[in-house]
């Protein structure tokens, strides 16, 4: 039994969480390094380019899990309500700044970017939710 | 949604975090469905009013009937 926030589920899924976090460096650092040193073309470069999606894949199916094995329906509540408000955000943020860029040529915004624009959108809503309800 | 789970806790000399245990749920929980800010779903509902030893409309008050 546990009566802090921090549930069974929410610890398993900060596990999951590290790993896929630590997969993610791995990769990108392993993509990075043979992109500069070896040039790889075909499928090999394809494989390369995909391994650090992957990884944040990982995480966004983490998530998921988290919101399927949580038992405290409330802490549920919360995540979802995070997760809905980082899209939304994230959403919102990204088409302001696609019009922006095809009429007055603001600077071209790296896709790579939307996952963590996403990930603190909902780090903000979550701290704020929580916050409201101690 | 109304509740009565503040009274119901303070005679039994539980805290939120006592409610919490026995819920197996988190003490943030409790506290959000004592202030009305969170409304427990049906199963939870339930558990709290076996837990208690009463009804469901014993603890809840549905605001919307007068």
């Amino acid at each position: 039994m546990n009566c802090s926030t921090n549930t069974p589920a929410k610890r398993r899924y900060m596990w999951r969480l590290a790993v896929t976090g630590l997969l993610y460096i791995l990769f990108l650092v392993l993509a990075v390094w043979v992109f500069v040193h070896h040039h790889p073309t075909g499928p090999l470069a394809w494989l390369l380019a995909l391994l650090p999606a992957l990884a944040i894949i990982g995480q966004i199916a983490a998530f998921g899990l988290y919101l399927a094995e949580e038992k405290d329906e409330f802490q549920v509540a919360i995540g979802v309500q995070s997760m809905l408000w980082g899209i939304g955000g994230t959403l919102a943020v990204t088409v302001v700044w696609g019009f922006l860029e095809s009429f007055v040529h603001l600077r071209h915004l790296n896709l790579i970017l939307v996952y963590p624009l996403f990930c603190i959108l909902c780090g903000i809503v979550s701290g704020l939710l929580h916050l409201r309800y101690r | 949604m109304k509740n009565r789970l503040r009274v119901l806790r303070a005679e039994r000399d539980w805290s939120q975090a006592d409610l919490a245990q026995r819920l197996e749920v988190s003490r943030q929980s409790v506290n959000a469905i004592e202030t009305g800010k969170f409304d427990p779903s049906l199963p939870l509902a339930f558990k709290l009013a076996r837990l208690f030893e009463t009804t469901i409309e014993a603890i809840f008050t549905d605001e919307s009937q007068g």
